[in-house]
């Protein structure tokens, strides 16, 4: 007597090679994009050849060519952003804090910001720029 | 007659929600990172500098200090004239065999951008200066 058996399930490894992929994938995007905060504007930052390397962390304010300005994507005025920070550096004078500034932006909205955060007590501030644009 | 057939083994573990949970952090990870590569210029006095005080703002034509004008257009000036690339380029190399102590002021225009900025400050470290001050005139324009 010939019993027919039920076929044997389909094996698992197609679910367990996509997974492989997932996770390179995931991976990958985790390691090459940044997890900064970004503004609820578009900023596109200034071409530039000469900067270092942007480590991680710190505070990040973007500058709009039309005035606006927002600190860790939160929009807000220049003397909001000030003393916010003001208040944050006193505890942490190391604080970094980044000016990310839309190319286009007119120096009289970036050299006033730079000269009131150096003058809160802020030591560790840097200009945003990008070695090549999209 | 009935026979017993043997029951297929269960997976221990069904592999669909981790999959599903995957996907949706690679979306996630996608979406809400940025890939533009930055950099940073540091905008703020370094304690080496403040030790080493720029050669005084009272003659700005001396040996140590070159004063760049920038033009609210963008372009560079240096004692009157409008310079290009290469020129700016030539002015700032030469300026550099002044001295090892030679030292850049860009008095900015608050018209200009800050790409007119960027750009002077990589064609002044491109000189192989590494002192630069920017100085910004008070009061609105």
């Amino acid at each position: 007597m010939r019993l027919q058996r039920p076929p044997p399930r389909a094996p698992m490894e197609t679910i367990i090679a996509m997974i492989d992929v997932v996770f390179f994938l995931l991976v990958f995007f985790m390691l090459i994009g940044r997890m900064d905060a970004s503004a609820p504007f578009e900023v596109l930052p200034p071409l530039g050849l000469s900067g270092s390397d942007l480590p991680a962390g710190g505070l990040i304010i973007a500058v709009a060519p039309d005035g606006r300005q927002a600190l860790d994507g939160v929009e807000m005025d220049a003397d909001a952003i000030i003393a916010t920070l003001a208040a944050r550096a006193a505890d942490e004078p190391a604080l970094p804090v980044r000016v990310n500034a839309h190319h286009a932006a007119p120096l009289s909205l970036v050299l006033p910001l730079l000269s009131r955060l150096e003058a809160a007590g802020l030591r560790d501030i840097g200009l945003v720029v990008t070695p090549n644009p999209p | 007659m009935r026979l017993a057939l043997p029951q297929p083994p269960r997976a221990l573990i069904s592999l669909v929600p981790l999959v599903d949970v995957l996907l949706i952090m690679l979306v996630f990870f996608m979406v809400t990172s940025t890939y533009l590569d930055l950099d940073m210029i540091p905008a703020a006095e370094r304690s080496e500098d403040a030790a080493a005080p720029m050669p005084a703002q009272a003659a700005p034509g001396g040996a140590g200090m070159l004063l760049i004008r920038l033009a609210p257009d963008g372009r560079p000036w240096l004692r009157g004239q409008a310079l290009d690339a290469g020129a700016l380029a030539a002015a700032l190399d030469a300026h550099r065999r002044a001295g090892p102590d030679a030292a850049v002021s860009v008095l900015a225009s608050p018209r200009a951008d800050v790409q007119a900025l960027v750009t002077l400050m990589d064609a002044v470290n491109d000189a192989g200066l590494t002192r630069l001050r920017v100085l910004r005139t008070e009061g609105v324009p």
